[in-house]
């Protein structure tokens, strides 16, 4: 049976909720709750996007220009794209907070210098309490950290360039 | 294959309050009725109470204090969680053996006890103090076809699948701290600790790790700890069958589990946030770097991240933290 508490809840819930009908059922009781909202448009919505739109545009003009171009290199960009090529990077598969090291007081997984392996773990990624241990996925060498401990990190973020062998 | 004294004692508690006679032990395991009175003299030494009445049969009048793995089995709802159990009576961390096991390929569904653990462990390698025979010490491995930015997800179905068993078994009417810590009247009850084994862009495993406090009393705990945590029977005042909280969060876990595989987080998340505790009061959020912000805790969005509002009304998304009340 549920309490009139509960159903209270339920009621405040589905109200701040975009749920329009809720339905529950369990043993010989049954709960229907149907919002008889007509569809209201929002007018403050539209300008709002709008405004913001160039604002939210321009770090994407900001973006450095990514080294490994594809247009018709010359020489020298070639012998770059090769030094590059050897430099692999470990991105962060998710977003969420980065951890150079398992606990508070332990040394770093890895620093500039270390030899890793392809399952060497490298850090830790957390979101939610859900911790994710990255690993290098190649055999080289850390030539260098890019984020710092603590730091949030999104998706595909570089954290990690390895010198690969 | 279990063994023969296994499924004697699967048998016993399948049917709790009747005699099963030798003879239909004997036909169902297929062994002599003098190998079943064997093994019943060995669960009697491991501390079972069986009743034996000659033309009659036996009974189980009373197990031992400890988990064991046919108790759960014999009241098991579900179709894969649990199914396949791994226990052993003393663990370093249930969550270390689950992680082995998954990479040797254990099945989703499998579930790691212990009765006690000596290294349990919890967020950042914190300690959870885990003694024995008091407490549920468990890991589950999933195995979910998603992409990692999906898992975190879980954590939180996980924490409102506890919150529901704990009031289906015990009545107790829990709370969800942010992201998923069970709590009642500001002390802790359950904690969970989700890890990843992934592979590229998806999750290999999910291994889900919880510690429940069920039959701890105010003497098992330290005194740091009293302040902070509570148990069952603190809080209802006689002990808890930790099989039947087993069963049911195993029920629970799985019924979200293909809830949300089909039809995502909503239902999820409007039930974690009937059972949050941190929604609209003021918090103060702590990162591992001694950054702070505190403002107004408005929910969380769709993915499961906390929505902060600070005092100039801008939204900070919080990933992990340590949340403190009006600090």
């Amino acid at each position: 049976m549920l309490k009139v508490q509960e159903i209270r809840e339920l009621i405040k819930l589905i109200n701040d909720s975009k749920i329009d009908e809720f339905e529950y059922e369990t043993e010989g009781t049954k709960v229907i709750l149907r919002k008889n909202r007509p569809s209201e448009p929002s007018p403050a919505a539209v300008p709002v996007t709008q405004a913001q739109a160039p604002v939210q545009a321009a770090p994407v003009v900001v973006n450095p220009v990514p080294a490994d171009s594809s247009v018709q290199p010359n020489q020298e960009e070639l012998k770059e794209t090769r030094v590059d090529s050897n430099l692999h990077k470990i991105i962060s598969p998710m977003v969420g907070t980065f951890y150079a090291a398992p606990n508070p007081d332990a040394e770093p997984y890895v620093k500039v210098g270390s030899k890793v392996n392809p399952d060497t773990v490298v850090c830790i990624v957390e979101a939610m309490k859900l911790f994710n241990e990255i690993e290098a996925e190649v055999k080289g060498e850390i030539v260098e950290v890019l984020v710092e401990n603590g730091q949030l990190v999104e998706y595909g973020q570089p954290l990690f360039l390895v010198k690969t062998e | 294959m279990p063994s023969t004294k296994a499924r004697i004692l699967m048998m016993l508690f399948e049917h709790p309050h009747q005699f099963i006679s030798g003879q239909e032990m004997s036909d169902a395991i297929g062994c002599s009725r003098t190998a079943v009175w064997k093994q019943i003299k060995e669960l009697e030494k491991d501390g079972y109470r069986i009743e034996s009445i000659p033309k009659k049969g036996y009974r189980l009048k009373g197990t031992p204090n400890r988990i064991s793995p046919e108790e759960i089995l014999a009241g098991l709802k579900t179709e894969i969680f649990g199914r396949h159990i791994v226990y052993e009576p003393s663990m370093p961390s249930t969550q270390k053996r689950a992680h082995h096991l998954a990479e040797d390929g254990a099945p989703e569904g499998t579930l790691v006890i212990s009765d006690e653990q000596t290294e349990g462990r919890g967020r950042l390698g914190r300690t959870w103090h885990s003694p024995k025979g008091t407490g549920i010490w468990m890991s589950l491995i999933l195995r979910p076809k998603l992409s990692l930015n999906k898992i975190p997800q879980l954590t939180l179905m996980t924490a409102v699948a506890i919150v529901k068993a704990i009031k289906v078994v015990t009545g107790i009417e829990c709370q969800i701290k942010w992201p998923n810590d069970i709590f009642y009247n500001g002390k802790k009850l359950v904690g969970i600790l989700t890890e990843l084994q992934a592979e590229e862009n998806q999750a290999k495993a999910v291994i889900i790790g919880m510690g429940m406090n069920v039959n701890l009393t105010e003497q098992d705990l330290p005194d740091d700890i009293k302040k902070i945590a509570t148990s069952i029977q603190m809080i209802t005042g006689k002990p808890c069958s930790r099989a039947h909280l087993i069963q049911d969060i195993m029920k629970q876990m799985e019924s979200f589990y293909h809830f949300y595989l089909e039809d995502g987080f909503g239902l999820i998340k409007t039930l974690w946030e009937t059972y949050a505790m941190n929604i609209g009061r003021i918090i103060t959020a702590r990162n591992v770097n001694g950054q702070v912000v505190k403002g107004l805790a408005r929910g969380i969005n769709d993915e499961g991240v906390l929505l902060l509002e600070d005092q100039e009304g801008r939204i900070h998304r919080i990933y992990s933290t340590d949340i403190e009340f009006n600090g």
